[in-house]
């Protein structure tokens, strides 16, 4: 039937337009018209047309060059001897070629003729037409008659083959076609153009429909839910004036760790939690100055022994807080006037934690960080307020413990679901130590958030974190 | 952070009668300790790894007190008096844990639950702060049992009996045969000829350290006199720790003296207990917080958080008990006074700036592919960086190039071993999981993959989208990858490629400067069937 509803327009369609329309597969096209037409509902026409195909050798001359050519350029001006002429496809030129009257052999010696070196630098008619079969330019309409010569040739040197095929084209659809479209009692079911144009609904009804039937759903294609709530802490931060930065997965320890004042010991660097790496092991710092001030700060601060070894393993950054750490450390050459200076990073960090429905390996963090002068606790608690307020949180902090910060703060977001506070972040103001070690002058405010987190308490939908990094289509299909 | 367990009636008869449950709950979450839980008889908290003296009953019932102004800051002063108990500290001892301080508590009352608890924080202290007794360990002995003279070493052998052991055993034999042997032998390793740390007296061994104390010195809540022992591989550390200790035992009425420590080239008596002071101006304190709380309110904050405090030259002078471990500098100060004076009652206040917020160039582009993908009638995925050699190879039937990507050391999750180099077999991983859903599904990802460059790890965005359906074809991949390049305006060629993920002849690369970017093809049925897909798939995928 919906092979009548496209030619229903009283169009002639070929095989393939109707294949495009109806989205019926190609054996299933062929029965129905085979059947259509021994009914008498459509007209079918059996074409003849030549079917070129091209061999991997002649797709590989379409690509480089033929091999006469190849030879004829290889010999030039001078002569050559036949028997320097070893190279497989320079033997199968050296026979076209001859063939051709491109070269002369004498004496041993191989010599091109006048029209050989005429022929250098152009590209013959074989190539030309080779080329286009390649591409399949060669359209329904065949070659020129020019090319006639040239394409059999090409059959005869077998780069090309042609091969004969009886295909269906211009079909359309008989006047019982045409009745067996519409229903038995006269009524219009399908409108069409040819009905619009000539108003030949004038006078007659339309088929009423069932309008409470079930349908199959509709699947629109969406953004992952996760996503948008990225989107959202980014826009989040640009009404706050926050730019954004980014910065290296793969880190060495010192940029995760030890530029933001971690003990070496410490058993947040342990194992247990972090993803160190077999390849590549060790991951050289390159900034010795940089190295050199944390090592200070470290060795003044925890009297220990600083050592570079364990700060060059190379991990999976556990935090944002290391591209905040960079862009802290890198920044050179801020003016007065330029502070406070607002930053975000939206990122994967990795834990290395055993799988299950609360506990991810990767999963997403959000850092933020203002340097500036005078800053205060109550800069801080202003801000978070502000993000956390836009995304539609209430949010609170307590106080509580993180190496590099001091005063550190617990960022707590209210959970409506289950009334209760949960555990967003932590935040507060960068220790002085990394603040020197950085060779800055500033009061830096920093915190870092999860953002999985931020999604499930605002879309009940979602139960478990690992339900976003399953895709599951039908998953997706309900978002 | 650390978890302990405190009995409720021994918690309360410590900080006074009058504290009730509901009050005491609301005040803990405000000093900075989180509450896990309470049961009938114990209330469950979680104590922040700056703050070992809270892993104390007895140190956390005396914050609650200064907290909740029952008390103000104490002194923790020893009486200055050559010390009556010697430790001789061998050469020995230089090798292993070079370091040991000492205290002598005289006096105690302790019974089942207060000896208990004290012996828990001890152990804690070892495991935390400690680094699981590699740093630091704790060991308490009953001081009456003990005959002079003491020496610390390392020794080759000996044979003592083991706490709650009925035989005497050697070294070797403790080691292996008890709980604590097993799990803190690795501290001292366990070559061949290996020496043992040990604390002896006249009659023989007190403790194999850091591994388990003599049954003969056990402390049971009859012990009057306690000698404790701290070692360690930081001088600095187990001082600080004597102190700690020595702070806890006066608060439960103990008697403290020191104890002579005579290492070969000098000596010194331990816990020496001095007393530090930090000055910082008034202002300071105001400004880093962002509040006024004037002189006369920051001595009594100094006093809510156990510092002695006075003011003068508009300058506040605070003298730091010696419990206080993790005060390194003057904002350690600050931040207790901002917890003294309350985070709920800081006004926020706003950080003025005229410049507009910028997002990355990389964002915008990915958020413009995106965009387009979803108008090709494909739905965004987002999958984990992390996966095996088994996914990102294996099952589509390439090898793996030894150094050519990135593999993690010692994951805990089976299938996690690597870093993923590309994003196809996770959008295959995807459909797996949809073989039930109806067709057709078209899906993509814009996200990292990762490999190694000279020896260095690369990371890059790529974009991935699959078609499943029975009735497409690979003129539909080849659309939806000549949209994408006119796009994102690619200067490319599409040249036929082999690949081992797809089908012979159906497969193109996607060229650029001499470099295939990306490709695109029918997956190879082997390759669906690795991942039990059903239906036939068409495939693209591009470094962006």
């Amino acid at each position: 039937m919906a092979v009548l509803g496209a030619l229903k327009a009283g169009r002639t369609l070929d095989f393939d337009e109707i294949l495009r329309e109806t989205g019926i597969n190609k054996d299933s096209l062929f029965w129905a018209l085979e059947n259509l037409s021994k009914e008498g509902m459509v007209n079918v026409e059996r074409i003849n047309k030549d079917e070129m195909e091209i061999s991997d050798e002649g797709r590989d001359y379409a690509e480089s060059e033929m091999p006469e050519m190849l030879l004829a350029r290889r010999i030039g001006k001078g002569k050559i001897e036949i028997g320097k002429i070893s190279e497989q496809r320079e033997r199968i030129g050296l026979q076209w070629a001859k063939a051709k009257g491109l070269i002369t052999i004498g004496n041993g010696t191989v010599e091109l003729t006048q029209k050989g070196r005429e022929g250098i630098g152009k590209e013959s008619v074989e190539k030309i037409v080779l080329g286009k079969i390649a591409r399949g330019d060669i359209g329904a309409a065949g070659i020129e008659r020019s090319e006639k010569e040239a394409l059999e040739n090409l059959v005869k040197r077998k780069l090309v083959s042609i091969r004969k095929k009886t295909i269906i084209g211009n079909i359309s659809i008989t006047d019982a076609g045409m009745k067996a479209s519409t229903t038995a009692n006269g009524e219009i079911d399908r409108v069409n153009r040819k009905m619009i144009m000539d108003r030949s609904w004038v006078g007659k009804s339309f088929k009423k429909y069932d309008v409470k039937v079930g349908v199959e759903e509709a699947q629109a294609a969406k953004m992952h839910p996760l996503r948008e709530t990225i989107n959202n802490v980014k826009d989040a931060y640009l009404g706050m004036g926050f730019t954004e930065i980014s910065g290296p997965i793969v880190e060495p320890s010192f940029w995760v760790h030890d530029t933001l004042f971690i003990p070496q010991d410490h058993p947040a660097r342990d194992v247990q939690d972090t993803f160190y790496l077999e390849n590549p092991e060790r991951m050289t710092v390159r900034n010795r100055d940089i190295m050199r001030a944390v090592s200070r700060e470290h060795e003044r601060a925890w009297r220990d022994e600083w050592r570079t070894d364990v700060a060059e393993r190379a991990m999976l950054r556990t935090h944002m807080t290391s591209v905040s750490a960079r862009f802290l450390y890198d920044l050179k050459d801020y003016k007065e006037y330029e502070l406070p200076i607002k930053i975000f990073s939206v990122g994967r960090v990795f834990r290395n934690e055993s799988i299950d429905y609360r506990h991810l390996a990767d999963f997403y963090q959000t850092d933020g960080m203002i340097i500036g002068n005078g800053l205060t606790l109550a800069n801080l608690f202003d801000t978070l307020t502000k993000i956390f307020g836009s995304l539609g949180f209430g949010v609170r902090f307590m106080p509580t413990y993180f190496p590099f910060v001091e005063p550190g703060v617990e960022v707590q977001a209210y959970y409506k679901e289950k009334k209760e506070w949960l555990e967003l972040g932590g935040a507060g103001v960068l220790r002085n130590e990394i603040v020197k070690a950085a060779g800055k002058k500033a009061s830096v405010l920093a915190w870092g958030l999860g953002i999985e987190r931020m999604l499930l308490m605002k879309d009940s939908r979602i139960k478990t974190i690992s339900e976003l990094y399953n895709n599951g289509v039908g998953w997706s299909r309900k978002m | 952070m650390a978890g302990v367990s405190f009995g409720k009636r021994y918690l309360f008869r410590l900080i006074g009668k009058k504290e009730n449950e509901r009050r005491l709950l609301e005040h803990v979450p405000k000093m900075g300790v989180e509450v896990k839980g309470i049961t009938k008889d114990t209330l469950e908290l979680d104590i922040t790894p700056n703050r070992p003296d809270l892993l104390d009953i007895v140190g956390f019932a005396r914050s609650v007190r200064s907290f909740t102004h029952r008390a103000g800051a104490r002194s923790y002063g020893i009486k200055d008096r050559e010390p009556q108990v010697e430790i001789k500290v061998e050469k020995s001892a230089g090798k292993m844990r070079p370091f040991i301080s000492a205290l002598v508590a005289k006096r105690i009352k302790l019974d089942d639950v207060s000896l208990a608890h004290f012996l828990s924080f001890t152990d804690k202290l070892s495991d935390t702060y400690g680094r699981r007794r590699s740093k630091l360990a704790i060991g308490v002995h009953n001081l009456d049992k003990i005959v002079s003279p003491l020496t610390y070493g390392s020794f080759e052998g000996g044979s003592f009996v083991p706490l709650g052991q009925g035989d005497k055993m050697s070294y070797s034999e403790a080691m292996e045969r008890t709980k604590q042997g097993s799990e803190y032998g690795y501290t001292i390793g366990n070559g061949k000829r290996r020496l043992f740390p040990a604390l002896k007296d006249a009659e023989g061994t007190l403790a194999l350290i850091p591994i388990i104390n003599s049954e003969r010195t056990k402390v049971t809540p009859s012990t009057a006199n306690m000698l404790i022992d701290i070692t360690g591989t930081s001088g600095y550390a187990v001082e600080r720790m004597s102190e700690l200790l020595a702070c806890s035992l006066m608060d439960s009425g103990a008697e403290v003296s020191r104890v002579r420590i005579s290492y070969p080239d000098r000596s010194i008596a331990t816990p020496e207990m001095k007393m530090r002071h930090i000055e910082i101006p008034l202002a300071r304190i105001e400004q880093s917080i962002g509040v006024i709380i004037g002189f006369n309110n920051v001595l009594s904050l100094a006093a809510k958080m156990g510092y002695g405090a006075s003011y003068g030259n508009k300058r506040i002078k605070f003298s730091v008990p010696q419990y206080r471990m993790d005060i390194i500098s003057e904002q350690d100060v600050v931040e207790d006074m901002a917890i003294a004076y309350g985070y709920d009652y800081i006004q926020p206040i706003p950080v003025f700036s005229g410049r507009p917020g910028r997002l990355e160039d990389r964002t915008t582009l990915n958020k413009r592919i995106s965009v387009e993908m979803v108008g090709l009638g494909f739905s965004e995925v987002m999958n984990s960086y992390l996966t095996s050699e088994a996914v990102n190879f294996g099952r589509m039937l390439i090898k793996a190039e030894e150094d050519s990507y990135i593999r993690l050391k010692d994951s805990k999750t089976q299938n996690i071993t690597m870093a993923r180099t590309w994003l196809l077999p996770s959008l295959l991983g995807n459909l797996s999981q949809s073989v039930h859903e109806s067709m057709p599904q078209r899906i993509f990802e814009v996200d990292y993959a990762f490999g190694m460059k000279e020896g260095l790890p690369s990371e890059g965005y790529r974009l991935c989208c699959v078609i499943a359906d029975p009735k497409a074809n690979f003129n539909d991949i080849k659309a939806v990858a000549e949209d994408i390049i006119r796009r994102i305006g690619i200067d490319c060629r599409i040249e036929a490629i082999r690949h081992g993920s797809f089908v012979e002849g159906r497969v193109a690369g996607i060229i650029s400067k001499r470099n295939e970017v990306g490709l695109f093809g029918e997956l190879h049925p082997e390759v669906l069937d690795n991942f039990k897909i059903e239906e036939p798939c068409f495939a693209l995928e591009l470094g962006i």
